[in-house]
């Protein structure tokens, strides 16, 4: 019992304490940073003031991410939902290959992809496109999307399909009518795991867009760790960071269920 | 038509997955960098063989194995007591589970800088820690061994929920009644642990690993972000090396040979990781 308290203990302070010092670094001034400060002195909110009126000020990047993820959760379940169906119709051999390969693009390193997306997209003109990221976003999410709805799919009673069926339903009325408010939950998971993985991308935003104001939070954050011409004052770093940060704290307090059922579902299953 | 329906997703998965690996296999057999005006010309096996004498790339592969090994053996440990602390019943436990998750949730490129904040000379929190122990700051991001260690602790701080979360939904398919027999046969917690717990975690076990070993060896944000590959090198991992290839030294034809050795390297150990399985299995029926 004391033990485990101690452990539980041991686990926030594990998970917390790094983002309270940056919380914490984002309120001092560079001077109180460096040298201690008595009393009240040192607490400030210039650094907050500093990203926000920069030029292009912060809230822009977190508008931009914003902007991709819901694009790419959007592209990516209208993909892999009909993908999903269609595939749990097909013969088992067929499903089973498939499912194989995408086991298997889902756990490829997709780092090693963006040489050769970078030169897709010069030639068909999408870099600096906010929204043409959302293509590969969704192409690379599609491969967990289609096996966690896969899974929500095979849930269902296939009576429920077949009744539906002899009411003169067609496929597309009874995917849209039927199916789809049934399988609502595990859409849900998908899209916040694919609204993640959005937000947070990092190696193809970094080569696809060059223009100041169009760049994705991380590589926003990544280009003022690499321009600075400071060293020390890291505090407006670190306000940087906590206003990244957030938007996805938020949404992991709010959807953690349907956000932990989404990971575990494919290991379950 | 329900293979019709299929098709969209198909076609972008092929365009995002295939089309790349089968351009770089044709990329690697060509010369396609400044020299030859960035216009690709055949040249033979010339970049594999190039790729089999450079000491640079053997070197980043060592260091790729050194980090996922570690990182991904770390994170397999502790994800399980997470996963163990987590699977008990008790006041708060969502509320925790909740706040564990939040690393694993924020962006690689928001925590590599913090990190790079928290191991600062002489600011950071950690050498104020140091000084206040009466010792001189120590370098830790501007030595090879400890910046190596930073790396793999930003990464098992960001990812330990991850591999804790599937280890936990592994936990829950185990049914309660097997430890109560099992305590009713005179069996300690202990070795229901070692004879009931951990064989039936293992198929999760080995997911968690597959999917970590993969993202580890091709870790990017990270170093980039966090130490940018320095100091000399020393945390250089493949996955930048053919970034830096492509994107400073503008050599795309030897970029795409580096990849696809990584993606061989990659095959090789997954390969082996499922014979293991297989022949662990085996042995067990």
């Amino acid at each position: 019992m004391r033990f485990r308290r101690l452990a539980v203990l041991l686990v926030l302070l594990w998970s917390l304490l790094p983002l309270v010092w940056q919380l914490y670094t984002s309120l001092r001034t560079g001077a109180a940073l460096v040298t201690p400060q008595p009393g009240l002195a040192g607490w400030t909110l210039e650094n907050y003031r500093q990203i926000l009126t920069g030029d292009p000020p912060f809230w822009r990047f977190l508008l931009n991410s914003t902007v991709v993820g819901l694009a790419s959760t959007a592209l990516t379940l209208s993909l892999a939902i009909p993908c999903a169906y269609g595939l749990q119709r097909q013969p088992a051999g067929t499903r089973a290959v498939i499912s194989g390969v995408l086991l298997a693009a889902a756990v490829f390193p997709y780092v090693l992809l963006f040489l050769a997306l970078l030169e897709v997209a010069r030639r068909f003109g999408l870099a600096n496109h906010l929204l043409a990221l959302s293509l590969p976003y969704a192409g690379l999410s599609l491969p967990l999307a289609v096996l966690l709805l896969g899974a929500a799919f095979r849930d269902l009673p296939p009576e429920l399909e077949e009744s539906a069926r002899l009411e003169g339903l067609n496929t597309w009325q009874r995917l849209r009518w039927v199916l789809l408010p049934l399988i609502a939950p595990a859409s849900a998971s998908t899209g916040l795991l694919v609204f993640l993985f959005s937000w947070n991308e990092y190696p193809i935003a970094l080569t696809w867009i060059s223009r100041q104001e169009l760049l994705t939070l991380p590589i926003a954050i990544a280009r003022i760790a690499g321009s600075s011409v400071y060293t020390v004052p890291y505090g407006a770093f670190a306000a940087a960071t906590v206003l990244g940060s957030l938007p996805l704290l938020a949404l992991v307090v709010i959807f953690q269920k349907p956000i932990v059922a989404g990971l575990t579902q494919g290991a379950v299953k | 038509m329900n293979l019709l329906l299929t098709l969209p997703a198909l076609l972008l998965l092929a365009l995002v997955f295939a089309v790349p690996l089968l351009r770089y296999g044709w990329l690697s057999f060509h010369a396609d960098s400044v020299i030859t005006g960035l216009q690709p010309v055949p040249n033979g096996g010339a970049n594999w063989l190039r790729l089999i004498e450079d000491e640079r790339f053997w070197q980043n592969t060592v260091q790729t194995l050194r980090f996922a090994g570690l990182s991904v053996a770390l994170e397999l440990l502790l994800g399980l007591a997470l996963a163990l602390l987590l699977h008990q019943r008790w006041r708060g436990r969502t509320a925790v589970r909740t706040i564990t998750l939040l690393p694993w949730a924020l962006p690689t490129a928001v925590m590599a800088l913090g990190w790079r904040w928290i191991f600062n000379d002489p600011y950071g929190p950690i050498n104020a820690l140091v000084q206040a122990l009466g010792q001189p700051a120590l370098p830790f991001l501007s030595s090879p061994a400890s910046t190596w260690f930073v790396v793999v602790l930003a990464d098992v701080w960001k990812t330990t929920p991850f591999v804790a979360l599937l280890l936990l939904a592994g936990l829950q398919t185990i049914p309660s009644d097997l430890y109560e027999a099992f305590a009713l046969d005179g069996g300690s917690p202990w070795q229901a642990l070692r004879r009931i717990t951990l064989p039936l975690l293992l198929p999760y076990a080995f997911l968690a690993v597959l999917f970590r070993l993969a993202q580890a060896l091709g870790v990017f944000d990270l170093v980039q972000i966090l130490t940018g590959g320095g100091p000399a090198g020393s945390t250089e991992t493949l996955a930048l090396y053919s970034y830096l290839t492509a994107m400073r030294f503008l050599d795309f034809g030897y970029s795409a040979t580096v990849m696809l050795g990584m993606f061989l390297l990659l095959l090789g150990l997954t390969t082996a990781l499922l014979l293991g399985r297989r022949w662990l299995a085996g042995g067990r029926a």
